[in-house]
């Protein structure tokens, strides 16, 4: 078993300060890791109709829908600053941001409910179901 | 470069969009990930360098590696996965981050994993044992911690027989104690799945969040068909299909084609397929290239799903029209 398995510790030392972001899924591959004027040019173009959100990426027409993180649970960016020299160091990841709430964009037509990731968002909720200790009085 | 064979936009690193235009390597480790948690997960620590804990754990179906975090006090345990659909990236805030998956934290009950352990311990000894002497693993240390969970003393009961000499306790498998205590929480699921509006039936239906849209011809078998399968997703196959026998659940008369799994998925897989977790793109490299192969977490739900039974990752997977 590689060393590179080590546990990673969450430090939560910043969570007081932790800003909140705006998130986005979006439906294509950006390959890229980093800064990016999402102010300046995509959320400007976003336009909420009756039903759904359209905006206009790279000539491509995206519908989207914003989703809560369901009740009970919050939303978090966790990053590695720097990954330890050695195997043998303790991995850290900080908070960087939270966030309650997302917007999933699809091509052409709105996330539907049974969307994926839609689906996956009630995921929490069975897993309560199951792993919730048996209740007293069916003991 | 790889095309996304649908009409999936790409988007490179650009000098409009993207700043500098500047692309790292795709195999560059993936240092930032988005997580939704259980509010206690955010607990803060009694101790300055405390905190809650990634750590990998023996999946109790597979046996496999698997991500589980462990909250600050080490009482609470949660399982990690991944929905990752293809081509999928993220703004979040000013910044773009490539790996587009959703990681999920979900209370899982630890005394499914310490059950992995004692099956396995009477599998080879056969007898009485104390549970450090159990639940000790060289290729996964973290699983001692599951010891120190109140809730697997307390619920430890349920699962085995126990014997004091001195004052030491000495533990062993009980599989009845295990399915009387499976069949109650087969029952707990199928109360949740009945108030969740989630699709349980043979039939592929749509809109299942929508209130009011309940499916009229779901029988009781389903619900249970389904609550077995999700928790067969804890245990292991040879327990799942005992556990089947003693809900005694109706063979299928013709068991249904499971959706395809491939383009949507919310498994284990790219969690636990990895040596290295982090390592989510080249993993997802190697999937896109060879659909048609398996994850290992896909085969061995491929395995335990010879019955047709529903599993979670049914539950998430895509819809026929999604899928190519």
């Amino acid at each position: 078993m590689s060393e590179s398995s080590s546990p990673i510790r969450l430090d939560l030392s910043s969570l007081r300060e932790a800003p909140q972001d705006v998130l986005h899924l979006l439906p294509c591959e950006v390959e890229h890791n980093g800064s990016a004027p999402v102010a300046r040019y995509f959320t400007p173009a976003i336009r909420q109709g009756s039903q759904e959100k359209s905006v206009s990426f790279r000539g491509r027409s995206l519908k989207g829908q914003e989703v809560i993180v369901p009740q009970g649970y919050v939303g978090l960016v966790l990053k590695e600053d720097q990954r330890p020299c050695t195997e043998e160091e303790e991995r850290t990841v900080r908070l960087k941001s939270t966030f309650g709430t997302l917007t999933v964009w699809n091509l052409e037509r709105a996330p539907s409910a049974d969307d994926g990731l839609l689906l996956a968002l009630s995921w929490p909720g069975i897993a309560e179901a199951i792993h919730a200790p048996v209740s007293r009085k069916e003991q | 470069m790889r095309r996304p064979r649908r009409a999936a936009p790409r988007a490179r690193g650009s000098r409009t969009m993207l700043g500098s235009g500047r692309r790292r390597p795709a195999d560059s480790h993936a240092d930032q990930w988005v997580l939704v948690a259980p509010e206690p997960v955010t607990d803060l620590p009694m101790k300055p360098d405390g905190g809650p804990l990634f750590t990998r754990l023996r999946n109790p179906s597979t046996g496999e590696a698997a991500l589980y975090l462990f909250n600050s006090s080490a009482q609470q345990l949660f399982e990690v996965k991944a929905f990752h659909e293809e081509y999928r990236s993220w703004f979040i805030g000013q910044t773009v981050q490539h790996d587009g998956r959703l990681l999920f934290a979900t209370p899982v009950d630890p005394l499914f994993l310490v059950l992995f352990y004692l099956i396995k311990a009477e599998k080879e000894k056969g007898k009485f044992q104390p549970l450090d002497q159990v639940v000790v693993d060289s290729e996964f240390s973290s699983c001692t911690m599951l010891l120190q969970c109140a809730r697997v003393m307390d619920s430890l009961h349920h699962v085995i027989e126990e014997k004091e000499i001195g004052n030491k306790k000495f533990y062993k498998y009980s599989q009845e104690k295990t399915l009387t205590w499976l069949k109650k929480k087969v029952n707990q699921t199928v109360k949740v799945l009945k108030s969740s509006n989630v699709c349980v039936g043979g039939r592929v239906q749509s809109a299942t969040f929508i209130s009011g849209k309940q499916i009229t011809d779901v029988k009781e078998d389903d619900y249970v068909r389904y609550a077995h399968g999700l928790i067969s997703e804890y245990i292991p196959e040879d327990l799942s299909a005992e556990l089947s026998k003693y809900l005694q659940l109706p063979e299928l008369t013709s068991p249904e084609a499971d959706p395809p799994l491939k383009k949507r998925k919310f498994s284990d897989a790219p969690v636990e397929a990895e040596e290295d977790y982090t390592k989510f793109n080249s993993s997802d490299l190697k999937n896109k290239k060879t659909t048609s192969k398996m994850s290992a977490a896909q085969k061995a739900l491929a395995k335990v799903d010879k019955t047709g039974m529903k599993t979670m990752s049914a539950f998430f997977s895509a819809k026929t029209k999604a899928t190519k």
